[in-house]
This record gives structure tokens, sequence and C-alpha cells, in this order.
């Protein structure tokens, strides 16, 4: 009886992990071989091709004294600090429009859902056509108003702007989606209690909203802050980096260095600094995510 | 036994994992143009649609000429050209041969991952070839790959906006090319003449095309390597000239200010939107300029200092080292550095031939073939010893430097003597490892 009990679990178990290998097998294969492998290619130093050179933490000293890694870490925290809380409130605000009984309110949330569809790379060259600075459509559009064109490709903050406005439009669409998703979720009733309580519009979005969508915030601060940690395609094709690495961040500086340089020991090295900023704010995350479980 | 649910999910489980593995690229797939025989080479290479019919021709001759021999041609995107290249290098699994641009050749040939072809070509082999265009393949004395074309860098111009501007005497012989003064004078005729947001011409130095600027060093006769191809030379009088005078086209507007070389604004571009009244380019435009552009344009010599100079542009082709079948190899690259095949190929890619019998003769482009001599002429002032500097196995990380550098120095507002300091430090840093 126990042995068949006994024999009867150790197949449950097979079964499970046999259901589990899939993902376990390509986690391992594309995630873990390649995290540990890239931890031991930043230890080296390398051509490009054939076995590196193990140089200790040499790698790891030059990022130090590095002027473009230190800008490009500087533009990647700026770039996720204006991006994450703007796309947020944007799509927030947006989404709360689009949830009220506005005509043709169908046909709006398509179009912000639109530019989800389009690929990186394909909304950077919708970029590059806007913001070029001789033959785009925006500083068309600012000399017929009598306003001066903006030098978007040679001027450092310019460019850096219009990386971001791009990204803005592609990201906007996505959070007004979750908190549209989270909006509908919320009891009207609540809302009404609110009105009879003589609470204002602007009260009942602060006190009644902005809370009731906090698992949808917190689940977009997460998303649009590993995004924004990992951008390149837009700043690739958009700016490549420049003007004077104006635009450089640290997955396109890792990209150049791995790629145009050869050197792939220092992009490794480059990674594994992006890897403990990424684990960093995780923990920081997790431990506010713990101390709002215990408040609530 | 009895095949119930769980037996039959699990079963199922391990019979679609290797077709999930093989559908992500990770088992091998046995069919493809990698497949080869032993008579069977394959060929990567990238290419605009006139490169690669010329390619598919020549392939076709030469497996006429070869009964039994296969050239499995598999043409990429260049985007992806060389990503994809350098990991087949890197997993023992490269191509038999691919095609290579000159100043990219050096990093391959010097770090072991090409065929040394000097056993296996016929001797005399070299003689077919100017000395440039042999000396671009050379590492270490050896041949590593056999130059294949060259493209060069040549002044194409908006006829009527240089009419209006009052710049009539346009050059029509190498010798009476524009000096840099007479050059920086016409510009400035340009500047005058155009709007605020017009200019009067691109450098098509943006990217790796950055080796293009050493045209400007080589015209005052100068080097970025000393003859060792190892010791930085550029800090220079000769580099304080050409650092000076490329500063100064920024800082007096005559380019505009997104065409510096980490834009991702390419110079041709410009001169399409007519942005700019003048464009340095390549051969290679001439087929696309013909059908898309709406106004008369022509071309001539880049401008000269000391001596008149310009980059070696273009591709070579080579032989892996692992290649399964060297001397198949060996024979095809000969077969398509033979006359017939490289004067069609160039006639219809607009390309400039490498051999020492058609850059004399001549060649006649099937588009605008009354440009072809401007271009052959021009090409004809790269001497081999600055093409040698550029296959230096260096060279990728000499292009890195070149880039920071000369960004800061046009457009960052760095001074000569700092931007030459950074590119002799760079070089020497990149030489060293």
């Amino acid at each position: 009886m126990t042995s068949s009990r006994a024999r009867l679990s150790r197949r449950e178990s097979l079964t499970g992990y046999a259901f589990v290998a899939p993902n376990l097998v390509l986690l391992t294969v594309f995630v873990l071989v390649p995290l540990v492998w890239a931890v031991v290619i930043s230890f080296q130093q390398t051509n490009g091709f054939g076995a590196g050179r193990f140089i200790g933490l040499d790698n790891y000293a030059r990022l130090a004294t590095d002027p473009v890694f230190w800008r490009s870490t500087a533009n990647t925290v700026l770039f996720t600090v204006i991006v994450t809380p703007v796309s947020m409130a944007l799509g927030l605000g947006i989404a709360v429009l689009l949830n009220s009984v506005l005509p043709a309110r169908g046909v709006f949330r398509s179009i912000m859902i639109v530019p989800m569809a389009i690929s990186g790379v394909a909304t950077a060259l919708i970029g590059v056509l806007v913001f070029d600075q001789d033959t785009g459509i925006l500083d068309k559009l600012l000399r017929s108003i009598g306003l001066p064109a903006v030098n978007w490709q040679s001027g450092g903050t310019a460019a850096f702007a219009s990386v971001l406005l791009v990204t803005l439009w592609w990201r906007v669409g996505f959070n007004m989606l979750i908190y549209l998703a989270g909006l509908q979720a919320i009891n009207l009733e609540l809302y009404e209690a609110a009105r009879l309580d003589g609470a204002s519009g602007w009260q009942r979005f602060r006190y009644l909203t902005v809370p009731l969508v906090g698992p949808s915030s917190f689940f977009l601060l997460i998303l649009n802050v590993v995004y924004s940690f990992q951008v390149f395609d837009i700043v690739f094709v958009m700016t490549g980096g420049g003007p004077e690495n104006a635009t450089s961040v640290l997955v396109t500086y890792a990209y150049d260095n791995g790629f145009v340089t050869g050197d792939q020991g220092y992009a490794a090295a480059i990674g594994m600094f992006l890897l403990a900023l990424t684990l960093l704010f995780t923990l920081i995350r997790w431990r506010t995510s713990r101390t709002r479980d215990l408040v609530e | 036994m009895e095949l119930d649910r769980r037996h039959f999910l699990t079963a199922a489980g391990a019979l679609t994992l290797p077709a999930v593995l093989a559908g992500c690229g990770f088992a091998p797939s046995s069919s493809g143009p990698a497949a080869s025989g032993t008579d069977t080479l394959s060929f990567t290479t990238w290419g605009t649609d006139a490169e690669l019919a010329g390619f598919r021709t020549a392939i076709a001759a030469f497996e006429k000429a070869n009964a039994g021999s296969k050239v499995a041609l598999n043409a990429v995107p260049y985007a992806q050209m060389f990503t994809n290249i350098d990991a087949q290098l890197q997993a023992g699994n490269p191509p038999d041969i691919f095609r290579v641009p000159y100043y990219t050749f050096g990093s391959y040939a010097g770090r072991g991952q090409l065929l040394d072809l000097s056993p296996k070509l016929p001797s005399g082999f070299s003689d077919r070839f100017t000395p440039q265009a042999w000396a671009a393949v050379q590492n270490k004395g050896k041949p590593f790959g056999v130059p294949h074309h060259t493209d060069t860098t040549v002044i194409l111009y908006n006829k009527a906006l240089l009419t209006k501007a009052g710049v009539t005497d346009i050059p029509t012989s190498l010798d009476q090319a524009w000096t840099w003064q007479q050059f920086e004078n016409v510009a400035q005729q340009l500047r005058k003449s155009l709007p605020a947001d017009r200019y009067p011409f691109a450098y098509n130095w943006q990217g790796n095309g950055v080796t293009r600027w050493l045209s400007w060093l080589f015209e005052v006769d100068g080097r970025f390597l000393a003859e060792d191809l190892v010791t930085p030379a550029i800090d220079s009088d000769a580099g304080r000239k050409a650092v000076d005078f490329t500063k100064s086209f920024f800082a007096n507007k005559l380019v505009p200010q997104n065409s510096s070389v980490k834009s991702t604004k390419l110079a041709a571009d410009l001169w399409y939107a007519q942005t700019t009244a003048m464009n340095f380019g390549g051969a290679f435009l001439i087929p696309d300029a013909a059908t898309s552009l709406d106004f008369e344009w022509g071309a001539t010599y880049s401008p000269r200092n000391v001596r008149s100079a310009s980059d070696f542009g273009g591709n070579a082709l080579v032989a892996t080292a692992k290649t399964k079948n060297p001397d198949l190899a060996a024979k095809f690259l000969d077969f398509m550095t033979g006359a017939e095949q490289m004067k069609g190929f160039c006639e219809g890619a607009s390309l400039l031939p490498t051999r020492r019998d058609l850059s004399k003769d001549g060649i006649t482009f099937k588009v605008r073939p009354e440009l072809s001599p401007v271009f052959l002429g021009q090409a004809s002032t790269v001497l081999p010893r600055d093409s040698g500097q550029v296959a230096s196995p260096s060279m990728s990380k000499i292009i890195t430097v070149l880039k920071d550098q000369l960004e800061q120095a046009f457009v960052g507002g760095q001074d000569t003597a700092t931007t030459l300091k950074g590119i002799s430090d760079g070089i020497a840093q990149a030489t060293a490892s």
C-alpha cells in the first residue's frame, strides 16, 4: 500500500518535472548559460575571436575611469527617471479620459494602442522622419508658424529630448491599456459614495482612483524601469548615441564595444554593471513591496 | 503498457522539445547553403541588386568553367553581415568565402581567421593588381585575400546650385583639381548664395566611413601609423593641418551640423534632399542617383594639397582559415579577379577595378558612363602606403578612436592639439592590445 503510494508520488513528481522541463531547458540555455558566460568573459581581454585572456578585474577598473561609460550611465538613469513617471502619468490621464463617457472612445483607444503594435526600430524610423532637422516634419511646422527650428540631431539636449518624445509616444499606449484595465475593475459605487460626501472631481481622482489603481501602477513601475534600463533600438536608430555621446546609454555603449570595436570583455563588464543596477532596483522594489503589504 | 493521459503528455513533451529547440536554432539544421560537399563553396556577401547580379553571373561562369564545382551564394543584409560572420567564426562554422571591406580586413587577417593565400596562388598573381590594391590585402607580408574591387570619393555637385552661386570653373582633370584654398573659396561662395538652412557640402565620414577623413591627412602627405604600422604618427604638422581644416567646415557652417562623424544622417541623403550643394561620395551612388534625382548633377575630383589622395574604398574577397576546400577557394578567388569577371562586375555595379590592366585601359559604367574617368582618375591617387595603413589589424579599434576624437573636435569644440593627442594615445593603445 505504502510502496504503491510512494510509486504514485514519484510518478507525479516525474510528470511535474516533464512539464517544466521545456521551460527549464530554454531558461538554462538562453538565460543562465549566457549569463554565466558573460560573467566569465567580463574578466577577460578579448579580441573578438577565440579564447580570451584572463585579466582579473581590469575591465571593471577601466569602467571607473571611462568618461563615456559614466556619461552613458547618467543618460540611462536620466532616461529612466523621466520616461517612467511621465509615461505612467500620461497613461493614467488618458485612461481616465477614455474610461469616461466619451464619444468614439473605441477609436481613441485604438489610436493610443497602435504604437504598441509597431516594432522599436520602425518606431525609431518614424521618429527620424519627424525629427530630421533638415527635412523633418516638426521643424517645418515650427518654421511655418514663425518659431525657430530646433537642432534635433546636432544639439545634445534636443537630441535627448527627441529620443524621450518618441519613447513616450511608443510607451504611453501600453501604460494607458494597463490603467484602463485597472480602472474598469473599480466598483463605481465608491465614486457615487464619494460624490454624495461632496468630494470634488480632483479629490475623487486623487483619493480614489490613484490608490485603487495601485497594483497597476506597481506593475507598470517595474516594467517601465526595466524597459528604460534596457533601451537600445530607439537610440541606436535615431541618434546612434550622438551627438558627442549626449544620447549614449549603457546598452548602446556595450553594443559599440562588443560588436564594433570587438572588445567583448569590456562589453560584458558593462552588461554586468547593468545587471547589478537592475538587481539593486529589484531589491529596493522588493523591500518597498513588503513594507506596503504590511501597511495594507 | 497502459497509455494514460500523463504518459501521453510526458511523451509528447519529450518529443516536442527537440522540435522547439530546432525552431530556436539550437539544434543543427541539415538544410541551407551552409551544407557543403567537397566541391561546394559557401560564399556569404551583402550587396546592391546590381552587385548581387554581378556575383551570380560570375558564379555561373565559375561553375561552368569548373565542372562539378558549386558555389552557394548566401546574400545577407549589410546590417547583419559582420555580426553573423563574427558569430560563425567564433562558433567554428564560417562560410568558405566572404566579402569584407578593406578597413576591417586587417582585424580578421591579423587574428588568424583568414586563409593565407601565398602557397595557393599562381606565381606572379600579385602583378595583375595595382600596388595599392595588393597592399590592402596584406598582413605581415602575406596575402590573406584578393582585392575584388575598389571605390573612391569624388565631389558630386548640384549643377544649378553651383551656377547660381557663380561657381562655373569646375575641374575637369586630376591635375586641375581644386586646391584646399580654392575649395574653401568655392564653399564660401556657396555659403553666401545659399539660405541658412542649406549648406555648401557634406563629407561622407559618418560611421565607419570615418576612415575617409584620412584622405585629408594623406593630401598633406601625413600618416596615422608609422612605417612599422604600430607606432602612431598622426601628432604631426600634417595632422594639425588636416584637423584644423576639417574643423573649420563646422565652425564656418560649410557643412550641416548634423553631418559629423557620429551622425546617423548620411552625407548622400543630405545631398539627395538638396540640403547640400556638393557631396563627397563614391561611384556606388551613381545608379541610385541617376534614377532618383530630379536635378542635374556632375562629378569632379576631390581637393588636393601637397598631393592628391583618396580613400581606398571597396571590398576584398577572403577565404576563411577553416575552409574545408582551400584549393577550390583559392581557385574561386583567382577566377573572380580575372579580367573578364572584374570588368563585368565593376561596369554593372558602378565600381572600380583593382587590376592594373583595367585601371589603365579604363572601364565604362553602364549608368552615367561619362563619369567613369573621374572616378578612375581619383582612384589612381591612392598610394600603397595609404592603403597599407588602413589594412592594420587594429583598424576596428582605431576607427572607434577616430570617431570619438573627431566628433569632439567637430561639434564639441575640442582644440586641435587635444584631438591629435587623443587620437595618438588611442592608436597606441589599440596597436598595443
